[in-house]
Parts: structure tokens; C-alpha cells; sequence
């Protein structure tokens, strides 16, 4: 029980950081990496909560295919991010705007917002026991029986993504 | 399971809040996309934590999942290749110097 909390907070810890630094960090390829960081512990947790078909999908998608394309797009483009500080003198309401004070006033009050209403919502507190928890062949089994047809629509979309990608990022030839 | 159901659903809300703050200050297109990113994995992360508390017999909770991942993946793919020709043809990736309609 109190491993469980540990594991837990660990987890939570890194995550919240690496999600932090993805924000603050000043290269943009350390902000993608820290990114795949934050990505690896989210699939931690969802190991936690006992999803292992979830979390592996995680680390497929997100810390493997997500992030390696960025960091490619990153890598092809020779996107810099050259920050640039106005010499000119700034009125505060432009200070405050160029800061974001704003946008953490915002995030936070969010985040406090949605804590306080899980914290007030009338959860049901008996939780489901423990026992008969899904197996990746049950999964397996409902996605291709009863969710057949959003199965292969997400199938089209990403034929189509694939599709548009190519056709937008191809030099226009004669 | 013993931990509270505030704690993940807590982390997932911070996680977004922290996506929120970054997509709103930077500037920077990849890192938006970044932080898009970001606030999935924590919409993701509540959906399993109701899945695995509440029904964790129904196969719906981690297929939604996947669902949601399979978009991400797309627009993850769609909004580079954007950037991409923004950066070809503007020179820029800031988005707030791609201001071509801005009256």
C-alpha cells in the first residue's frame, strides 16, 4: 500500500517536471525530449493502474513515433528558435502580455478548477474489486466485433493524414 | 486498489493545465504541437483512471484510448507537415509572425 503511494508519487513527480521543462526548457529539441520523458512515466502509470495494453501503445505512439517525428521535423527544417530581446521601452500591459503571466493564471486555475470539482463530485466510493480486469485479447476481441466500423474509419483517417502529409510537404515539380 | 481516485485524475488535470500554460505562451509552432500532445496524455490519463476504478471489465474505456491516440497521431502528422511548408514559404515558425490576414 504505501509502495503503491511511492511508486505513485515518483511517477506523478516526473511527469509534472519533464511536462514543466518541456514548457521552460530553452532548445526546442530538449523540450521534445523531455516531452518522450514525460510520455515513458504517463506509461508508467497506466501500468499502474493495470493497463499494460495502454501503456505499451504509449510508448509506441507517443515516446517512439510522436516524438521521433518531431524531432525529425525539428532536425529537417533547421527550425531555430532565436529569441530576440525589444530594446525599445515596453508598457506594463505589454510586459505583463509578453510574459504570460496570463496563460499560468490560466493553466493553474484549470488545474485547481478541475481538482476541486473531482474533489467535491459525489464519486461513488465503493470502487469496482479488483478481480477479472481486462485482458489485451478481450480488448482485441470487442475492437474488432462491436467497434468494427470506428475501427476502420480510424483506418481512413490515418490513410488520409498520411496522404495529406505527402502531398503538403512535396516540392512542386514539372 | 488502494489509491485514492483524486490522485491520478489530479495529475491528469495538472498535466493539462501545464500543456494550457505552455500552449499559451510560446510562440513557437512545434512546440504547441508539443503541448497539444501533452493535454491528450492527460485526457488520456483520466479515461483510464475512471476505466480501471469504475468498469474495469469494459473493453470501451481503452479503446476510446486508442481512439484518441490515433487521432493525436494524425493531427501530430498533419499540423508538421503545415509547419513545414510555413517554414519553406515564411521562413518563420513563430506563430505570431504568420500574420498574412491579419487586417
Amino acid at each position: 500500500m504505501t509502495a503503491q503511494y511511492l511508486s505513485f508519487g515518483a511517477l506523478a513527480l516526473v511527469t509534472l517536471w519533464s511536462a514543466y521543462k518541456v514548457v521552460t526548457a530553452r532548445l526546442i529539441t530538449h523540450a521534445a525530449l523531455w516531452m518522450a520523458l514525460s510520455f515513458t512515466s504517463v506509461s508508467g502509470i497506466f501500468l499502474m493502474l493495470q493497463q499494460e495494453f495502454i501503456a505499451a501503445l504509449q510508448v509506441l505512439i507517443y515516446a517512439g513515433a510522436i516524438t521521433t517525428m518531431i524531432i525529425f521535423a525539428i532536425m529537417l527544417s533547421s527550425i531555430r528558435e532565436i529569441r530576440v530581446e525589444p530594446q525599445e521601452k515596453r508598457s506594463i500591459g505589454q510586459r505583463i502580455r509578453a510574459s504570460g503571466l496570463l496563460a499560468v493564471v490560466v493553466g493553474l486555475v484549470f488545474a485547481a478548477f478541475m481538482t476541486y470539482v473531482y474533489y467535491v463530485s459525489e464519486i461513488p466510493k465503493e470502487a469496482v474489486p479488483d478481480a477479472g480486469l481486462l485482458t489485451v485479447r478481450q480488448v482485441g476481441a470487442t475492437l474488432f466485433t462491436r467497434f468494427t466500423v470506428p475501427f476502420e474509419v480510424a483506418s481512413i483517417l490515418l490513410l488520409l493524414a498520411m496522404i495529406g502529409a505527402i502531398i503538403l510537404t512535396a516540392k512542386e515539380t514539372e | 486498489m488502494q489509491l485514492p481516485i483524486y490522485f491520478p485524475l489530479g495529475l491528469g488535470a495538472l498535466l493539462f493545465g501545464i500543456g494550457l500554460w505552455g500552449a499559451l505562451t510560446r510562440t513557437n509552432a512545434v512546440r504547441i504541437l508539443m503541448f497539444i500532445e501533452l493535454m491528450l496524455n492527460g485526457v488520456n490519463l483520466n479515461l483510464m483512471t475512471f476505466t480501471r476504478y469504475y468498469y474495469p471489465e469494459n473493453a470501451t474505456g481503452p479503446i476510446l484510448t486508442l481512439f484518441v491516440m490515433t487521432v493525436a497521431a494524425a493531427e501530430a502528422s498533419i499540423g508538421l507537415a503545415i509547419i513545414l511548408q510555413i517554414v519553406r514559404n515564411r521562413g518563420t515558425v513563430e506563430v505570431d509572425k504568420v500574420d498574412l490576414l491579419k487586417g
